[in-house]
């Protein structure tokens, strides 16, 4: 781990234990001044970025946690059959504003089916869906084209809400940041890495300012330095009052998120 | 920014980065022409369209294939689904008039006596009909290696079908076929007319049937309520 | 260990306002031994907390910004009480002590 790495490490962990946004900004950047003017590795000087975070939270104090607000999605009674197969049997899943929702489970289990049922690009064979507000939907892949800039990207989808172009590239500029990447060059999107191209995925869903976002684990091909950011936005989205839903099948995150759907007992016969 | 438009001028910027691509779009009108060429410039004007027709149908399949995982997105950011089929449609048929003017040139430059104003309006019911072709069949057969044997089979039809036969009127590119002879031949007005008229009601048929298609797939599902923030 | 840290800080911003590097070679020059960040910035936010010293971004000279902090009124007070208790704890244990090293 480098110094960009651990600080961005650090950063997060910081947003993770409710730091004022405001000290999180002066706390890093002291960190990385002082490791400018005396050298060294952070690991020594301040040692592993969660144990410096809880020490540095500890000192400032921490926001409350806010109050989750109203509910923004609510899915019940899902039911969903590929021919004689039983995807999803009676689902549901209820978040509020202010709210990281985790859908887990094992490949297959239909993660990915209630997601785009949630979105609303699939029926289900029973149940209903309400969503308040703005809905963003970021896929697995396939939400980006190949022969397109980023830029591009996102004149094309702020347009769908009247954008001019100007302000989309600005805004999606903006948000590409807030995942560690510059996304100004003029690079064909077939040109970016993996773990680009699905910054570019999570940007654009985001665009639009959701109150509802829905992700179908937007961070394969991420490194380690990216995760960590990912998980840093998701966690400044929630605090700004979105509800937002992510299905993954990595459980070492369960700790940062409010509300956990496990469709694997949900397979047929393995119903309780 | 214009919805409807943005769509249109991304898939004209999408096409035109696609080099490769592009050289085979002219090829293939060209091949068209070039391998009829030694007997009577008719007969090639009338394979050129048919090349152009096929290139065109080509791009508006892929374009639509590869547009597949993205439009349910820009459904939910805010377009409607005439914004992103219109859209398609708009920048395939410049890229279809694009594609057609070079083939102009080469008409007027190689041949003689012909209808010139006859031969263009055949490239427009070309590029036309060719664009909604292609965007329904990319749009009802999801692989793309289907959509291509069909297209192929619908060109290979076309070309050797019998144009005077009653069936010959039911293939999507008879009315070039005609406005062709007209121009070529220097038939009567009938072909100009029967063309002309034919061009239309396809492209027409050809817009609502892919509307029809693009607005089911993208239709808002009745089991999604959508509330206002509270 | 925590208390007297936190008096060294107050002490060494007695006189003048420094910064967290800076003030790190200042203690490790004056004997204390080295001070790591880990320890030292969660010191001097908690310091700020209890409003014993203000912090302010500045640029320094020719150099990039860097977060310096000064005493307050507070601070010098918390200073002189803490270190008239300090000598005054001190003071009769170094005497003892002395004896021990001595003999």
């Amino acid at each position: 781990m480098n110094v960009d790495e651990w600080l961005r490490a650090f950063a997060a962990e910081l947003h993770r234990r409710r730091v004022a946004t405001e000290d999180v900004r002066h706390v890093v950047a002291e960190a990385a001044t002082h490791l400018r003017d005396g050298g060294g590795d952070p690991w020594t000087v301040f040692g592993a970025p969660d144990r410096y975070a809880a020490a540095i939270a500890d000192s400032v104090g921490t926001r409350p946690a806010p109050r989750p607000g109203p509910v923004r999605l609510q899915a019940e009674g899902i039911t969903k059959r590929y021919g004689r197969r039983t995807v999803l049997r009676d689902a549901g899943l209820t978040v509020r504003a202010g709210q990281i929702a985790a859908v887990v489970g094992a490949n297959g289990c239909g993660k990915s089916t209630f997601l785009r049922i949630c979105a609303g690009l699939e029926s289900p064979d029973a149940g209903q869906v309400s969503v308040s507000g703005r809905l963003g939907y970021c896929p697995q892949q396939g939400g980006t084209v190949d022969f397109l800039l980023p830029d591009e990207h996102f004149v094309l989808v702020g347009a769908g809400r009247g954008m001019g172009r100007a302000s989309a590239r600005r805004a999606g500029r903006a948000a590409a940041r807030q995942l560690g990447w510059e996304s100004d060059e003029p690079v064909l999107t077939r040109r970016l890495s993996g773990g680009t191209r699905q910054k570019l995925n999570l940007t654009l869903s985001t665009l639009s300012e959701p109150d509802v976002l829905l992700l179908d684990e937007p961070y394969q091909g991420f490194d380690r330095g990216t995760y960590v950011n990912f998980w840093d936005q998701l966690l400044r989205l929630r605090d700004e009052g979105r509800a937002i839903v992510v299905v993954t099948h990595l459980l070492n995150q369960l700790d940062r998120v409010d509300v956990v759907l496990d469709l694997t007992s949900a397979r047929p016969g393995g119903r309780p | 920014m214009n919805p409807l438009l943005t769509v249109a001028e991304m898939t004209l910027r999408e096409l035109v980065r696609r080099r490769g691509v592009l050289l085979l779009l002219l090829l293939m009108p060209l091949a068209f022409y070039l391998i009829r060429r030694d007997a009577y410039v008719g007969q090639s004007v009338r394979a050129l369209l048919l090349g152009i027709s096929w290139a065109v149908s080509t791009a508006a399949l892929f374009a639509t294939g590869a547009a597949r995982e993205l439009e349910p997105r820009l459904r939910l950011a805010g377009y409607r689904p005439h914004h992103l089929y219109l859209g398609r449609m708009l920048g395939l048929w410049a890229v279809g008039v694009a594609i057609a003017v070079p083939f102009f040139a080469l008409v007027a430059v190689d041949g003689s006596d012909l209808r010139y104003g006859g031969v263009a309006a055949a490239m427009l019911c070309a590029v036309a009909v060719a664009a909604p072709f292609g965007m329904l069949i990319g749009a009802v057969l999801p692989r793309e290696l289907e959509g291509t044997l069909l297209l192929l089979t619908v060109v290979a039809v076309q070309m050797l079908i019998d144009p005077a036969g009653a069936g010959a009127r039911l293939t999507p590119f008879w009315s070039a076929r005609e406005i062709a002879t007209w121009a070529v031949d220097h038939t009567d007005d009938g072909y100009l007319a029967r063309g002309s008229l034919h061009a239309v009601v396809v492209t027409a048929v050809l817009v609502l049937a892919v509307a029809g298609v693009s607005t089911a797939r993208l239709r808002r599902r009745r089991h999604v309520r959508h509330l206002p923030v509270t | 260990m925590r208390g007297v840290l936190d008096l060294c800080v107050l002490g060494l911003l007695r006189d003048r306002e420094s910064y967290g590097y800076e003030l790190a070679q200042s203690l490790d020059a004056a004997g204390i031994g080295p001070i790591q960040g880990g320890t030292l910035y969660p010191a001097l936010l908690r310091l700020q907390r209890a409003g014993l010293i203000t912090a302010q971004w500045r640029e320094g000279t020719g150099g990039p910004a860097r977060k310096y902090y000064r005493i307050t009124d507070t601070g010098r007070a918390a200073l002189h009480r803490g270190g008239h208790d300090w000598v005054t704890f001190v003071t009769p244990v170094t005497a003892i002590m002395t004896g021990g090293v001595d003999g």
